[in-house]
């Protein structure tokens, strides 16, 4: 066969479902197929909105965690962050995404969430 | 015809070795200056990504390896004529020489690292839980909400600090023999570590020998997949300036091909 | 036994196809055509936001002023 290369694990069988799981993260292309354009660019944009709002989730946590916010602003950050999610819920629903389809994996340049 | 592209070697002869690869086609070496470009031809440019395809394309580069300094060339490259390959490899030239330089004698190396991240989470509960004071339950259910994401985010931060901890035992094991390294953590929960070494070819048994330590050391539930001596695929690194010579066009008028290679090695060796 | 060599196939096609279509000499520009032109929206896209992150390491956390990050 090929590949001078060996591969060689004490368990195979759970790697490679763990790279086939990593590999799932990793959006590919948009599907272009004119019968899910559609899909593939909601799954584009709401990958980057969702980027995005974990992002802002995030940071909320980090000031929590700081001590930073006051009880008035933890009440708001709160609705909006809640908001927010439910919004994203939404919109996953109509377009049939599930939450492992917007996992944008940034790779060797490091995970952003 | 076209050409379709497997690697760039440090090589600028005929290659004396018969490889036959795409389309069973013969494997051949296109000089430029002291480089070479490995192709074979091909019918049309590749459309679909076939295992075929890709085990004859990675059989190819392994096979340069064994003779030469090797940057593999992402599956289905493809350039329409020798003219445009020539055009490619001058505009790269510099790119090609630097990672040529630097990955001589090198391989790369394979390792991810399993680990029993439903264990490790729910010890790390237990943990929490313990010095945790109960949530009032007449909070508003927006402070409920960012109560509840906390808890999350305590959790995660202190599943990701253990996964840094293990990294950095597991990278003292083969780090110290390697040359570069690209380490990735947590791909999925249980994919603790995926990592690329490229190592000397000289330290290639100490390297291996290194997943046996590791293996002695008997971290409860880890498990490995080693996998190498590979081409240096992952440590090709363009700096996407190319165009050493400005205008190409231009210079194609003014010089021939002799003096412009002159022109390029010497301004690689200042 | 044979299930086990059939999986580690799998495993090494795994491993080459990673290396294979993703990695190595890359090359840019109209000279070339390559499988893969669409997933380079992608790849535009993870500069792009490296390029916040690297930011963001940069000047501390965005949200966060740098009297409070002093804390």
């Amino acid at each position: 066969m090929i590949a001078n290369a060996i591969v060689e694990t004490d368990a195979l069988e759970e790697f490679i479902e763990e790279i086939e799981k990593a590999k799932d993260c990793l959006p590919k292309k948009i599907d272009a197929n004119p019968k899910t354009v559609e899909k593939g660019l909601a799954k584009l944009v709401l990958t980057l909105i969702e980027l995005i709002r974990k992002l802002l989730e995030k940071q909320a946590m980090r000031r929590v965690e700081a001590g930073s916010l006051s009880e008035e602003e933890i009440e708001n950050v709160g609705e909006t962050l809640m908001k927010l999610e439910n919004k994203m819920d939404e919109l996953k629903e109509i377009f049939g995404l599930k939450d492992e389809e917007l996992n944008l994996n940034l790779g060797p340049l490091g995970d952003l969430m | 015809m076209k050409l379709y592209l497997y690697g760039i070697i440090d090589f600028s002869n005929q290659i004396t070795e018969s490889i036959y690869g795409l389309e069973g086609s013969n494997v051949y070496n296109i000089p430029f200056c002291d480089i070479g470009a490995v192709v074979s031809e091909i019918s049309q440019p590749i459309r679909d990504v076939t295992e075929g395809a890709v085990l004859e394309h990675e059989a190819v580069v392994e096979k340069l390896m064994a003779n030469f300094t090797v940057l593999p060339v992402r599956f289905g490259t493809v350039v329409n004529s020798r003219d445009e390959l020539f055009s490619m490899m001058e505009s790269y030239y510099r790119d090609f020489k630097s990672n040529l330089a630097r990955l001589h004698n090198k391989l790369e190396f394979g390792i991810k690292v399993i680990w029993p991240a439903d264990k490790v989470k729910a010890n790390i509960i237990r943990v929490l839980k313990k010095d945790e004071q109960t949530i009032e339950s007449d909070n508003s259910p927006s402070k409920r909400f960012i109560e509840e994401k906390f808890e999350k985010y305590k959790i995660d931060k202190e599943f990701e600090a253990k996964a840094n901890r293990f990294i950095k035992i597991i990278d003292i094991f083969f780090g110290k023999f390697a040359a570069e390294k690209k380490l990735e953590k947590l791909k999925t929960q249980n994919l603790l570590l995926d990592a690329v070494y490229l190592v000397e070819k000289d330290k290639q048994r100490d390297f291996k020998e290194a997943l046996e330590h590791i293996k002695n050391a008997n971290y409860p539930g880890f498990k490995y997949l080693f996998s190498g001596p590979w081409p240096a695929y992952n440590f090709v690194i363009l700096s996407r300036q190319s165009g050493l010579l400005t205008d190409s066009q231009q210079t194609n008028d003014i010089l021939d091909k002799v003096t412009q290679c002159q022109a390029l090695v010497g301004a690689n060796s200042i | 036994m044979n299930s086990v060599v059939v999986k580690s196939k799998e495993v090494t096609l795994l491993e080459i196809l990673d290396r294979v279509l993703d990695k190595g000499v890359i090359i840019s520009g109209d000279v070339v055509i390559s499988v893969a032109d669409v997933d380079l929206i992608y790849l535009g896209l993870k500069v792009l936001l490296s390029s916040v992150e690297t930011m963001e390491k940069l000047r501390g956390s965005p949200f966060i002023s740098p009297m409070q990050e002093a804390k």
